[in-house]
């Protein structure tokens, strides 16, 4: 193993450090103090036990699982709410939005470029499980169990469309900034053109520039917490603009639910034509009465406002309350 | 129609099954090389109590505490970690002031009491945790020559909640924090070379 000589144990440190030589000459013995003193030893708290460790791990996996019912099979977009709210307590504000997947893209790429590096399980399964929920059942993690997603879908209360070409356009800004985010990550950057010289070291700017960490933390720099107050504002009206027109970790999954083996179908057999389900969705994900597999973020929204899904659902044989989006 | 929603199905199937290969074998590589118990801690060496770890823990009590090596601790009458010796002196010549911000550096007298002059008595000092907050200025203190160089800054894992990326280890300056294995759990290659040598 080519692991560095840098990363020394906690154990070798301690023991150096208690019969280090190196300040020897300004210590002096342990004084009698007289009496009946025994030196207490400084307490080492262990680690938290393996498997409190792995509950992170454990809620995702119960995440994605029960988005994946909620979402394809139950079809409900109250059960997606709960869900959401439910992670952005957990991985929002207990964990601190500070085990993701999003932030995991640097982890898993500085580990792949610097063998030194030592990256945890639980980071691991992190970046692949949603990956490979979404080439089975479309982009499931953004829907329920993404914190950041949550925290934009729940204040998304006056939603307004984007003009399509502005959101097209807007669709690969993830992209440019998931090669930025890789290219930092992994390699920092250093290059010379004529007389102008860039040196940046490795650093990680998907955490570094995450605009909701502070909000998770109720605490951080000014501007990174004003930015943050900002996405929160603008998604009141457009939905998820981290989710659609910034977030790396998105555009992975975006590419990936383009060949999900389910996804978000509306009305599957056959549809009314009228249109609520592509009103209703804040993302402009609907075209032609048919969920874009890589767009749809999987909100459960369209089944909320398609009046065949209540009759579906046997809401009522002859009445069935339109809700206009 | 049948034969170009057949052709579709085709292609997704072909990049889902490629997909896959791609995720488990990039997975089954990642997972080699990880660690399932590896935490964060400072190296001392490195370290320069630079009050950064105060400031971007993602906890708003730091998990960094400082932590007195007792066997190094001079039990000092005029600890410079505990008073600052820059403040005003009281009658006796004692400095007013005290070098820790949040109080939490508490002293206790040991051993033989003498009741008459403080000065030779001696005090066990220690570190009340729900109040540090990692600062290190009592550390910074302590470095010798003025002490005996027994405080330190250290990640308590009772409190670090283990981000995927440590928030001070990405703005440490001194490269300080590093990643160390549970200590008791399976050793790694390289430890075992180390006990060896």
């Amino acid at each position: 193993m080519i692991r560095s000589r840098r990363f020394r144990p906690l154990i070798l440190l301690l023991m150096v450090l208690a019969s280090s030589a190196l300040f020897a000459q300004y210590q002096r013995k342990p004084p009698d103090f007289g009496g009946s003193y025994s030196f207490p030893s400084p307490e080492h708290p262990e680690p938290r036990s393996e498997w409190v460790r792995l509950l992170d791990v454990g809620m995702l996996v119960a995440g994605l699982a029960l988005g994946t019912w909620l979402i394809l099979k139950r079809r409900s977009r109250g059960g997606v709410m709960l869900l959401s709210i439910g992670a952005l307590a957990y991985f929002g504000f207990y964990r601190k939005g500070c085990i993701c997947p999003i932030g995991a893209i640097q982890n898993v790429t500085l580990s792949l470029t610097d063998p030194s590096y030592i990256v945890s399980l639980s980071i691991v399964v992190f970046f692949f499980l949603p990956l490979a929920t979404a080439l089975l059942f479309g982009r499931i993690f953004c829907g329920g169990v993404c914190p950041i997603g949550a925290i934009q879908d729940l204040v998304l209360l006056r939603p307004r469309k984007v003009p399509e070409k502005l959101d097209r356009a807007l669709r690969w800004l993830p992209y440019l900034y998931l090669g930025l985010a890789v290219l930092f990550a992994g390699w920092g950057l250093g290059f010379k053109i004529g007389a102008w010289e860039v040196q940046a070291a490795r650093r990680f700017l998907i955490c570094e520039y995450d605009p909701f960490i502070g909000l998770f933390r109720i605490s951080g720099a000014f501007h990174m917490l004003a930015i943050g107050a900002g996405f929160i504002l603008a998604g009141m009206f457009f939905g998820r603009p981290y989710c659609r027109w910034l977030c790396p970790y998105g555009a992975l999954l975006s590419i990936l639910s383009r060949f999900s083996w389910k996804n978000v179908q509306v009305t599957p057999d056959k549809e009314l034509d009228c249109g609520l389900c592509a009103d209703a969705c804040p993302y402009g994900a609907i075209h032609n009465y048919r969920a874009d597999r890589a767009s749809c973020l999987a909100c459960a929204r369209c089944y909320e406002y398609c009046p065949r899904e209540q009759v579906l659902r046997g809401a009522g044989d002859e009445f069935v309350q339109v809700k206009l989006p | 129609m049948s034969d170009k929603s057949s052709r579709r199905q085709f292609i997704d199937r072909s990049f889902r099954i490629i997909g896959f290969l791609g995720i488990g074998g990039a997975a089954g590589v990642l997972t080699k090389r990880a660690s399932s118990s590896a935490v964060y801690q400072i190296d001392p060496f490195k370290c320069t109590s630079c009050d950064l770890c105060r400031t971007s823990c993602v906890l708003s009590l730091s998990a960094v505490k400082a932590v007195n090596d007792f066997e190094k601790c001079g039990y000092c009458m005029l600890c410079p970690a505990y008073m600052d010796v820059n403040s005003r002196p009281d009658e006796k010549g004692i400095p007013t002031g005290k070098v820790c911000p949040q109080d939490a550096l508490k002293r206790r007298v040991v051993g033989r009491v003498d009741l008459e002059d403080p000065n030779n008595n001696y005090y066990e000092y220690a570190i009340d945790e729900t109040r540090c907050d990692g600062c290190g200025k009592c550390v910074k203190a302590c470095l010798p020559p003025a002490g005996n160089g027994s405080l330190r800054l250290e990640i308590r894992y009772t409190r670090c909640v283990e981000c995927n990326e440590c928030a001070i280890r990405v703005v440490c300056p001194d490269d300080a924090i590093v990643r160390v294995p549970v200590p008791g759990m399976a050793p790694t290659a390289d430890s075992s070379e180390r006990e060896k040598a």
